[in-house]
């Protein structure tokens, strides 16, 4: 008997989170055009609406008192950004900027990848995917504060701590969001600072929320847009080491810790990259169609650290920050059918613009919201008809580099399923062939139906010390996360499931926001979840449950991460 | 170098985080130290001010500070300041002396340095950082100075000092400050002493090991004349209510003791006791982290050594 999350899933329906306008018009916040999630995408987007109002003051006059709004659930712009992040700045540069100009720890000057052994490390020569000549490293949630100081001086409003939690949608077309209520106790009451959620309503709503999006999920399902194979992710954690002597340049391993063999299905590898002579960001992705029960990325990261190669350049160094998030992965042939719904347009990780092989995301983020801005402003434009005008986006997207890099690579997720070489083997195929080695449509099943297996995948991790290794705990501590504990509960799962798929979730976190709780007495569990643990990754809904974003100003407060 | 001290007073008891940081003025090495005590029978709590160090002591009973209301506190706050020149105003922190240090600062256009934990006496200001990882050093540019301490920063001890110079202030409130009301308080039934002001905390985590369990720590704490502190594990668990959880999301608390029991230790944990003076932990798991920073590490199991070291206490205690 094999058993998978999926049959398990959770209490929630897309259709909660969809509403018409509640509170009386004249409470309503309007505002021209809204944008969910202060990321590379929404800040963008922002950022480039601001140029255009700016240099057509016409239509920002038409907007009203705010043309352009950004709804962030973080502390700040930032605070839940987490990447690499080696940038190709080109977008950056479409954008207006000179990437000089902009924080970040330099271009790429060398880089090695090597194939790790328990012991020992081989240098291989980079495969064409990896090559970061000409790229830039940031720390994404630098650059997320960064971009957004600049959307604010082109007169964006920037809303941190607030959530999205309902889409608005009147008549079949979207019309803004409400946003969450706060001060609610967690049996949902009101407390004596609450503050109920409100109405924003706008004429064009983009939704750049990130890598699993609620709203974009909600989107997804309520206008049928959902792409022709079902979207995948991989998880990735990092942490940040103030360390005596930065490496010179970018690491990336393959290999150890993870397991080889097909049959586990852990493919993934890990990145060391420096933050300037005396930091450096060291981390680990998985895929997350893995199916040991026991596979914990964070502790695949503690495993990787103590590795001598790897040991030897934290050495006399602390761990300065620690974060997590998951990154979509299903490609090409995940991408939504369309990226725009009356009303609406659809950006950047939320609709899965990552483009795994080459480990890049954030220009297509930042592109899709430039090319998401031209699109919305087109449609403000006196004449014209923002319901019907929008589909402009997806040619412009169709048009982009954004579709050419995401087509050249579009099987190389799922070669993968094949295990590390033979994958390995066809993705520098499909690479050096610049996309035209066709495989045929490969299928990818969602991460949840991956039957789980066990096989003591916990043993060889390490027991933190403290220094060099460390437990979930201290690592959300790390991460700057000191939410209120007292809040509903944003986590949506199934609560008494078979042992299996809840030691896989315990396992999973990486921010211990599972637990078994009491047996059943016929193979069932309980779950305990502590909400108030969790960093907001999505590992967690793409394996068998669902995030819903919690009280705005939870999470993390990443800086540097 | 001239000092007042903010004493906030409830039901004619001035609070005992204000007498910690009247106590701490005193020690500056400014002789004439002032306190501020406001409210129904402020002045008979005047010599008490006297014992912890102040010099002098204004007091205000206008009806209009009967309420726990910040603004009518302002404007006598900064009618003092203004009239008499003080240049550094120390204040307690608490939910009342946040608005008042807030609304002091925006006033007088003054700095306000917030949630320090310690002062010197050529007035540099220290004050958590990163978590609490670092202590960062902060101060002013101008005069006057507003310092808002974190709760539990400083104890109270009363001196041999003689009886204060009494001064009355007459209240001049601004327009605005009449404006807010209390229409209704109330208090949170809790079991026993609070834990913010307790001089000995027992703490109970999993390893308890059921809800009814606690009442080993809460005997302990009886007989200790302690409180009954919760982890948040516990507390999630619904074991405890949320306002005994101490930690980095609950109360942060520096009792004279503080007793773990079984309490694994989590950095979330630590640095809402970390600074009690001293630590007692007892726990069955020798690895758990909390032994690296109790005084005190019992490896054990909590049920069978915390009810005879309840029987023995009391038993010293006869």
């Amino acid at each position: 008997m094999t058993t998978r999350a999926s049959e398990y899933p959770p209490p929630f329906s897309a259709r909660e989170f969809v509403a018409e306008p509640t509170d009386p018009v004249d409470e309503r916040i309007e505002v021209g055009v809204l944008i969910v999630g202060a990321g590379p995408a929404g800040l963008a987007c922002a950022i480039r609406l601001g140029q255009l109002l700016e240099a057509h003051p016409d239509v920002a006059e038409r907007l009203g008192e705010v043309p352009v709004a950004i709804v962030e659930k973080g502390k700040q712009p930032g605070s839940h950004l987490l990447s690499g992040a080696v940038v190709n700045p080109r977008a950056l540069r479409r954008l207006g900027f000179r990437v000089e100009d902009i924080p970040s720890y330099g271009p790429v000057h060398d880089e090695s990848v090597y194939v790790l052994t328990r012991r020992n490390a081989l240098r291989i020569p980079p495969p064409p995917t990896m090559r970061n000549h000409g790229n830039w490293i940031f720390s994404l949630s630098q650059l997320g504060r960064w971009l957004g100081e600049r959307a604010e001086e082109g007169g964006a409003m920037i809303l941190p701590e607030t959530s999205a939690q309902k889409l608005l949608v009147s008549h079949g077309r979207v019309v803004g969001v409400r946003t969450g209520d706060k001060g609610l106790n967690r049996e949902g009451e009101p407390m004596g600072n609450a503050e109920p959620g409100s109405d924003l309503v706008a004429k064009v709503t983009v939704l750049a929320e990130g890598t699993q999006g609620h709203l974009t999920g909600v989107a997804l399902d309520t206008f049928g847009l959902r792409g022709e194979e079902p979207q995948v992710w991989e998880l990735g954690v990092k942490e940040v080491w103030q360390v005596p002597k930065a490496p010179q340049g970018v690491i990336h391993t393959m290999g150890w810790p993870l397991r080889t063999r097909a049959r586990f299905r852990e493919f993934g590898g890990s990145f060391i990259y420096p933050m300037g002579d005396d930091m450096l960001t060291i981390g680990m992705v998985v895929g997350l169609d893995y199916r040991d029960t026991e596979l914990s990325v964070h502790d695949v990261l503690q495993e990787l650290k103590t590795h001598p190669k790897i040991s030897k350049l934290l050495r006399g160094g602390e761990r300065i920050g620690w974060g997590a998030k998951t990154i979509p992965s299903g490609g090409y042939y995940a991408l939504p059918k369309r990226l725009h719904a009356p009303g609406l347009l659809l950006a950047g990780d939320g609709v899965g613009m990552v483009n795994i092989p080459r480990l890049k995301g954030v220009h297509y983020a930042i592109e899709s919201g430039r090319l998401a801005a031209e699109s919305a402003f087109a449609a403000l434009r006196r004449g014209a008809t923002p319901a019907v005008s929008l589909d402009t986006y997806d040619k412009a997207v169709r048009e982009s580099f954004i579709h050419d890099d995401l087509y050249e690579v579009r099987d190389m997720r799922q070669v993968f399923g094949r295990g590390f070489f033979v994958g390995g083997a066809l993705a520098s195929a499909m690479t050096i062939s610049k996309g035209r080695l066709d495989l045929g449509k490969m299928r990818a099943e969602p991460d949840a139906e991956q039957p789980l297996l066990r096989s003591d995948r916990a043993a060889s991790y390490p027991t933190p010390d403290g220094k060099l290794t460390f437990d979930k705990l201290s690592s959300v501590f790390a991460s700057g996360n000191k939410t209120r504990d007292d809040q509903p509960n944003h986590i949506r799962i199934e609560r008494r499931v078979p042992k299996e798929v809840a030691e896989m979730w315990v396992s999973l976190c990486p921010a211990q926001v599972y637990e078994v709780g009491v047996e059943g007495g016929d193979g069932t569990v309980t779950v305990n979840v502590s909400p108030s643990n969790c960093v907001q990754c999505g590992a967690i809904t793409a394996k068998g449950g669902r995030l819903t974003p919690p009280e705005g100003g939870s999470g993390p407060e990443y800086t540097l991460t | 170098m001239s000092i007042v001290v903010f004493l906030e007073q409830h039901g004619n008891e001035l609070q005992k985080g204000s007498l910690g940081v009247l106590t701490k003025a005193a020690s500056l090495g400014d002789p004439d130290v002032a306190a501020v005590i406001v409210g129904e029978n402020a002045k008979a709590l005047a010599s008490e001010a006297g014992r912890f160090g102040a010099g002098k002591v204004f007091v205000a009973e206008d009806e209009a500070l009967h309420q726990a209301l910040p603004q009518p506190r302002v404007d006598v706050l900064a009618k003092i300041v203004a009239e008499h020149g003080y240049e550094t105003v120390l204040i307690a922190n608490s939910v009342l002396a946040a608005d008042v240090a807030s609304g002091l600062a925006a006033r007088l256009d003054a700095g306000l340095n917030w949630d320090l934990v310690d002062l010197t006496r050529d007035l540099v200001g220290k004050r958590p950082a990163l978590q609490d990882s670092v202590l960062v050093d902060v101060g002013w540019k101008s005069t006057p100075r507003i310092a808002l301490f974190r709760a539990g920063s400083f104890d109270a001890n009363a001196t041999a000092g003689g009886e204060p110079e009494i001064v009355e202030v007459s209240v001049e409130l601004s327009e605005h400050s009449a404006k807010a009301t209390i229409t209704g308080q109330e208090q949170e039934q809790s079991a026993g002493a609070s834990i913010e002001d307790a001089d000995v905390i027992v703490a109970g985590g999993r390893g308890l090991g059921a809800p009814e369990n606690f009442s080993l720590a809460e005997e302990l704490a009886r007989t200790l004349g302690g409180a009954v502190g919760a982890t948040r594990a516990v507390v999630d668990a619904g074991w405890y209510p949320y306002s005994a959880q101490i930690g980095q999301t609950g109360k942060v608390v520096s009792p004279k003791l503080y007793i773990a029991l079984g309490i694994s230790g989590a950095i979330q944990h630590k640095v809402g006791m970390q600074s009690s003076n001293v630590i007692v932990s007892i726990n069955k798991d020798a690895n758990a982290p909390i032994f690296e920073f109790s005084d005190l590490g019992v490896v054990g199991d909590v049920h069978e050594i915390v009810p005879k070291l309840t029987e023995l206490i009391k038993q010293r205690k006869g």
